[in-house]
């Protein structure tokens, strides 16, 4: 019995520990077609301006989520925005990978809110609690779209190409 | 400078040979459903020829390519199991059991990371890992060039497919990699119910709706939520999971041994699904032997690991439900749409079987 009790305490602290050493190891990079090329921690994240918004999940309720704007991380990276989003840079877009290596694509015009009026967050909290293992520590957030199968979980990378 | 004109025309003619010599080689014409889509590259110093797939078709059944002259890739991924084997790990020339459960070769074309582990980015550089471990096939690239060199067999078709007269261990891998793009399958039942050439059983049918189907308890949807992950034209996505098999993975940690991140650990490959039915047993270990076992395991017992798949973790049919919920006919049905997977042009094409064999 008590042997039962300590090895039950021994794997939660194991999962524990496991879990936070994730979390913390976790990083985005920003990389492809950019000045700067980046790779952002958890504390980068928090010193860039930070942003928040409310937007319908999954769950089909309303969550506060706090982080930083897409186009801020890419600004901080040197991509083509604002007033450089023309001509040849309207054929650019962006591949957001997930940690289990799903991707998704955006056009590189419909991520800036300057061209297309959207706005996409870099959510590192929901409820004024970090995101939860499995969904953070980074997700994106995208509010308005009918079907949530952008906001994509366990944000790794943003690669900004040009359409070949 | 009279023998100007004969001279070029010399060079002319011996020149033709040269264009012919090149000519030879017929562009291989890879045929899959518009639906696969065309998200795959061809490395560009590996271009797909009639002639390389034959060659490396060779290879892929040629024992030689081993330490003990006795095993080769096909011993491990046999046709009849969808290029897969029947073991729970596999055998090669050490006697030692492998550490993981031999895949299939399906469709491989669109895969960019191969491996349950996804450790090799390409097929030709996938090749080398089973030909040189200890444990399975056993020998270097070097030894396999030198081996085939003195054979009477191999050294035209390599001069042929390649234009060198000196066989190496590259040649060796493009081979074979080209053959293995060619492992296309996309002609079971399900694909043919798809184009209105065969109409699936009732519990087929239930079954492949379940599959489908994420399950909604608020608006009284049922489903197993399979294709989330299982799902698309390729009934297959390239993502790494953690399915829950263990607590914490410690003995095989799976994608964390590739990159070293705590959030892959015990993630795995999420296999396709085309042909599982010749595939058992199941699993990076094999763990599983019968489709009963998997869905049992999705359905009742999956363990709550840290990082669980989200999909798991978050799919119920129940409302208050802490797991999958289905019942045991509902899992029945998702049986009987597995069986339909079965491509059983693919694993009888002879264009894929051994071809030193008599027939």
């Amino acid at each position: 019995m008590i042997h039962t009790s300590i090895k039950l305490l021994l794997s939660g602290i194991l999962v524990l520990l496991f879990a936070t050493k994730g979390l913390l190891a976790q990083t985005i990079s920003v990389t492809g077609e950019v000045k700067t090329p980046l790779t952002l921690t958890a504390s980068d994240l928090q010193a860039l301006e930070r942003a928040e918004l409310t937007a319908k999940d999954r769950d089909g309720k309303e969550h506060r989520y706090a982080g930083v704007l897409l186009t801020t991380v890419l600004r901080k990276a040197g991509v083509t925005l604002g007033g450089e989003l023309r001509g040849e840079n309207l054929s650019k877009y962006v591949i957001a990978k997930a940690g289990d290596g799903y991707e998704v694509l955006f056009s590189l015009a419909e991520v800036d809110a300057e061209f297309s009026g959207r706005t996409i967050l870099v959510a590192d909290s929901a409820d004024g609690a970090p995101l939860a293992q499995g969904v953070g520590p980074f997700r994106l957030v995208i509010p308005n779209e009918k079907r949530p199968a952008r906001w994509i979980r366990e944000l790794k990378s943003l690669e900004i190409r040009f359409a070949k | 400078m009279r023998y100007f004109p004969l001279l070029i025309a010399l060079l002319v003619f011996f020149s033709s040979f040269l264009v012919e010599k090149k000519g030879k080689l017929h562009p291989y014409k890879l045929e899959y459903p518009t639906s696969f889509g065309s998200r795959f590259t061809i490395p560009d110093d590996n271009p797909m020829t009639e002639e390389g797939v034959a060659l490396g078709r060779m290879l892929f059944y040629e024992p030689l390519l081993s330490s003990t002259n006795t095993v080769a890739c096909a011993s491990c991924h046999k046709q009849a199991n969808a290029f897969s084997d029947d073991r729970q790990l596999s055998i090669g020339v050490s006697g030692t059991p492998t550490r993981r459960n031999s895949m299939s070769l399906v469709n491989l074309l669109w895969v960019k990371n191969l491996f349950w582990d996804g450790r090799a980015n390409g097929l030709e550089n996938q090749a080398v890992f089973p030909l040189t471990h200890p444990d399975e096939m056993g020998q270097s690239l070097e030894a396999s060039a030198k081996k085939l060199a003195k054979t009477r067999l191999y050294p035209p078709l390599f001069q042929e497919v390649f234009g060198t007269s000196v066989i190496t261990g590259e040649q060796i891998t493009k081979a074979l990699a080209q053959f293995e793009r060619t492992l296309i399958s996309a002609n079971s039942p399900y694909d043919r119910s798809l184009k209105g050439e065969t109409t699936l059983s009732a519990s087929e049918q239930r079954g492949r709706d379940l599959f489908m189907r994420g399950p909604a308890p608020e608006r009284g949807v049922r489903g197993g939520n399979c294709a989330h992950c299982h799902g698309g034209a390729k009934l297959m996505q390239e993502v790494f999971h953690n399915n829950g098999l263990d607590s914490i993975a410690v003995a095989d940690r799976g994608r964390q041994e590739i990159t070293t991140d705590g959030l892959d650990n015990g993630r795995f490959r999420v296999v396709t699904l085309r042909n599982i039915a010749l595939t058992a047993p199941y699993m990076h270990d094999g763990r599983f032997a019968s489709f009963e076992q998997v869905l049992d395991h999705y359905n009742e017992h999956f363990h709550f690991s840290p990082n669980l798949s989200h999909e798991l973790r978050t799919s119920h049919n129940e409302p208050t439900g802490q797991r999958l919920g289905l019942t045991s006919s509902e899992k029945k049905d998702i049986i009987a749409f597995l069986h339909t997977l079965t491509d059983s042009t693919f694993v009888t094409n002879p264009a894929f079987a051994n071809p030193f064999r008599k027939h």
